[in-house]
């Protein structure tokens, strides 16, 4: 017996409606919107390079089996039209879409979904693949077609994000075999699909825009696919807009002069770019700036090196008094106020606020701020300065005195790391501020070649799909790194957690193979209280997306960028 | 004369060598590496990077990486692989080699243009009211970068109302067939970085050149020429501007490098589509091959445009032949 959890009407097209609350009405079909693109794309073929200007333009024209809910950001169907789960939670089959075709008129079907799975995203040698995701325990997920409109995937144990993850845009196989190892072609070839200098008749996909030019250094042009397969409310064929054009604009200073001169029509914006804009708004200028809270985003955290190559150190900072201690010295609302310019607001632990489904209200224990309860907790500890000079002493002698590293080229690390150096000086912690390039944070966290580093990870609306960073012994769980196994792909050194630690880690182990979604939910209630009671790492504040839009459109919904399942520019319109 | 140019282009071979060593390990001794930028993405795994190191040919040892990349340009003229575009180094040269030149070539002659006069001029009215407001204002567009002048000249067309803010047209007419109304767009948006990217050689131009013509102005021949009752405009013209031009034609050899590295910052203010901002993307991502390629390149110029400046000096002065 299967459960059906989602049927769909045989009809071909999605019909997308039920927006009103995010502002959407119906539009009108016409127009060209205007973005801007931080660089020229690497490549055309999203799976060959990781590349988030790519990434951009791929959003528009492919598309995967399953797709997000521009509001609630529950899953729905996109090119597969409904799905059924076994009960054992392990055969997912996808009915797909009828009627929907390639832009090049090209019929779409269960092959091209087999082709993409196979050759491109569990292709291991395929840079921007996933096939790690197509692993578990070590086990292969299988793939195979059931008949012309049907896929079924076989895992080898539960997996309840699996769903959520099957946002993957599914390539044109008549276009690609030539490619692949089905066609012939050694695994790695696939990588060399559609470089920048392509004709535009090649990239073929089923998104609602198509590829129409291609000019290095300047301009990515796409119009409208008229085989798209969404309609609004009223049955209008869906994109309205005619053509979509990004400006290569490398600098952001560039782009919001481009965007007040009228060349760019719309602009997500920072917070220290926001009043400017808002005051020229608020002046008459003919455009919008719009807060949104977040879901997805990086909300920055500073995180002590529990194996810090100075031992007493690497001591302290392993010991959770001490990072709670430290905690009354983040003065969260400083930084929401004065580097946010107030777009902010305090963060959750791993989840977003704003994530309905899995976020626990944490908020009491990430304290206020609070230097003489911070003192009295470092009293406490026997951090106390014991030769007078303004300077607290390790137990056992010397100064705390604790390198911070942080992006030095970003608009919000600096000014992070100044605050925090400033308070913890005032409570007798010496901070010397370390600068490097923010591309380099990730890298020097796993090296393990930092005492304390202000870095921020993004939400995702399942904890299931960022485990590489919180669960202790994960690959990115880079403050605690004696916890990670030995040999890439072996057991996480569990010797080395401490309690708190252990249970997260089997909190994590559980949750990925519990399909009950309430017992999942616990898991991670239990998960959050743990981490903000333990700080393995210190959040410090969840950033607001701000978009700035030309008054000449319509239906506009915030859009981080490159959210594989998340695009709703096809309601836009030009008024 | 021909036997001494072979030597010389000889003798860059061994030069050339060395440069690439040179670069080749500078860009080894920065911290990091290429597949760093990519492992905050969800999507990659750690086996992910593996596989693109070693499809790369980063998990070769660095000589090995150097040898093969070396063998590849001497056997096949292949300057090796983009990483980050995964396309042939050379091809995504060529691709924005078309407006670097325009530009740098365009830049080259406005700033000669206007200089050299300005330089004549400021040097035989060494004390008169417009030479020293023509100094005046050449020492401050020495003194300001050309990044700034192009945020001034950006800000100043914002508050006038105008939409020309960078890049070389209006989003319409990129890509568009050439028509009239497309170079009139082109005028358009050109006048920006032309300021931005001109004004400073303009004014280092100029007072080289004023320098230069000071020094010839009071030479014998110039006072013998007068003497022998030759008339000013004469005098000036063909004995003194000849022979005062001549260290500026070893300058203009060595700005040739400029084509890649000079306008890096303006270039990226003003939104050009030139190679510049391409190498600092290469360093900044460790692009390896594009970088030394790049760097190569540079060096090249260099070495050519000492050369052309030489032969050029031999053929303007005829106290510098060789024979």
């Amino acid at each position: 017996m299967t459960l059906a959890l989602l049927g769909g009407a045989l009809a071909a097209p999605k019909k997308v409606d039920g927006y009103s609350s995010l502002g959407v009405v119906k539009g009108k079909p016409g127009g060209t919107l205007t973005l801007a693109l931080g660089d020229s794309p690497q490549s055309l073929f999203y799976y060959g390079v990781i590349d988030n200007n790519l990434g951009l333009v791929s959003q528009q024209m492919f598309d995967g089996l399953v797709e997000f809910n521009y509001a609630t950001y529950k899953i729905e169907p996109a090119l597969a039209e409904s799905w059924t789960i076994s009960p054992d939670g392990k055969t997912y089959t996808f009915k797909l879409r009828q009627g929907v075709k390639w832009s090049d008129g090209q019929a779409f079907n269960a092959d091209d979904v087999v082709f993409s799975y196979k050759n491109i995203i569990m292709n291991p040698e395929a840079r921007a693949g996933d096939a790690g995701n197509f692993k578990l325990d070590g086990k292969d997920v299988t793939i195979r077609k059931l008949d012309a409109n049907t896929v079924q995937f076989v895992l080898p144990r539960p997996a309840p994000a699996f769903l959520l993850q099957q946002r993957y845009f599914i390539m044109p196989q008549h276009k690609l075999t030539k490619f692949s190892q089905d066609g012939g072609a050694k695994a790695a070839d696939i990588n060399n699909a559609w470089p920048t200098n392509v004709a535009v008749s090649e990239v073929v996909g089923t998104g609602p825009f198509k590829l129409s030019g291609y000019i290095a250094g300047q301009k990515v042009s796409l119009v409208k696919n008229p085989n798209y397969w969404k309609v609004d409310a009223s049955g209008t064929q869906l994109p309205y807009l005619n053509a979509l054009e990004f400006l290569v604009i490398r600098d952001p200073q560039a782009q919001v002069a481009q965007f007040l001169a009228g060349n760019l029509d719309q602009l997500n914006i920072s917070g220290a770019q926001f009043p400017d804009l808002k005051s020229k708004e608020v002046a008459g200028a003919p455009f919008k700036v719009i807060r949104s809270t977040a879901l997805f985003g990086s909300p920055p955290f500073v995180a002590y090196n529990f194996d810090a190559k100075n031992a007493a150190l690497s001591k302290l900072f392993s010991d959770a008094r001490f990072r709670r201690a430290m905690q009354f010295a983040v003065d969260r609302e400083r930084v929401i106020d004065t580097v946010y310019n107030g777009l902010a607001s305090l963060p959750g632990h791993g989840v977003a606020p704003v994530n309905t489904q899995w976020y626990t209200n944490t908020k009491a224990q990430l304290g206020n701020f609070d230097l003489a309860a911070a003192g009295k907790a470092l009293d406490a500890l026997g951090v106390k300065d014991t030769d007078g000079n303004g300077v607290r002493n390790v137990p056992g002698g010397k100064d705390l005195e604790i390198d911070l590293t942080y992006g030095t080229d970003s608009v919000v690390y600096p000014a992070i790391a100044t605050i925090l150096q400033n308070d913890f000086k005032k409570l007798g912690v010496k901070v010397n501020l370390k600068g490097i390039l923010s591309s380099k944070l990730l890298s020097t966290g796993l090296a393990g070649d930092y005492e304390m580093i202000v870095h921020a990870f993004g939400d995702q609306p399942d904890p299931e799909l960022r485990k590489p960073i919180w669960q202790p012994g994960g690959a990115l769980y880079y403050w605690h790194r004696s916890t990670q196994p030995t040999q890439d792909g072996g057991k996480p050194n569990t010797a080395k957690m401490a309690g708190w630690e252990k249970e997260i880690y089997n909190i994590f182990e559980d949750a990925a193979t519990t399909t009950s979604a309430s017992q999942r939910k616990a898991l991670y209630t239990r998960w959050q209280l743990l981490f903000a009671q333990n700080l393995p790492v210190t959040p410090i504040a969840k950033p607001e997306n701000i978009g700035a839009v030309s008054n000449k459109f319509g239906n506009y919904v915030y859009n981080l960028g490159v959210i594989p399942g998340y695009n709703p520019l096809p309601l836009m319109y030009q008024k | 004369m021909l036997s001494y140019v072979l030597r010389r282009i000889l003798g860059m071979v061994p030069t050339l060598l060395l440069i690439s060593v040179v670069c080749f390990t500078v860009i080894q001794l920065q911290p990091g590496s290429f597949l760093d930028q990519y492992l905050e993405d969800p999507r990659v795994t750690k086996e992910t990077v593996e596989t693109i190191t070693r499809q790369l040919g980063l998990d070769q040892p660095l000589w090995v990486q150097y040898l093969t990349w070396m063998k590849g340009i001497v056997t096949q003229g292949d300057f090796g692989y983009s990483f980050v575009n995964g396309r042939p180094v050379s091809s995504l040269i060529w691709e924005r080699l078309g407006w670097t030149v325009f530009l740098a070539v365009l830049t080259l002659i406005v700033s000669w243009a206007i200089a050299i006069p300005l330089g004549i001029y400021t040097a035989i009215n060494r004390y008169g009211v417009g030479a020293t407001i023509t100094n005046f204002l050449g020492y401050i567009s020495l003194a300001t970068p050309d990044f700034l002048v192009a945020l001034l000249l950006i800000a100043l067309v914002l508050n006038t109302g105008g939409t020309n803010v960078g890049g070389l047209f209006s989003p319409e007419y990129i890509g568009a067939p050439w028509s009239w109304a497309k170079v009139g767009d082109l005028l358009g948006h050109l006048w920006i970085p032309m300021i931005a990217i001109g004004l400073e050689g303009v004014a280092g131009l100029m007072r080289q050149m004023r320098a230069s013509m000071l020094d010839v102005i009071g030479q014998d021949y110039v006072r013998t020429a007068r003497a022998k009752g030759l008339a000013g405009q004469a005098v000036l013209w063909r004995h003194a501007v000849r022979n005062a031009v001549n260290p500026l034609i070893s300058l203009a050899g060595l700005s040739l490098p400029s084509l890649i590295s000079g306008t890096i910052i303006a270039s990226i203010v003003l939104n050009l589509p030139t190679i510049g901002p391409f190498l600092y993307d290469s360093l900044l991502n460790k692009d390896q091959y594009v970088a030394m390629t790049l760097l190569l390149f540079s060096a090249l110029l260099l070495l050519i445009g000492n050369l052309l400046s030489d032969v050029a000096l031999a053929w303007a002065d005829p106290r510098v032949r060789f024979e």
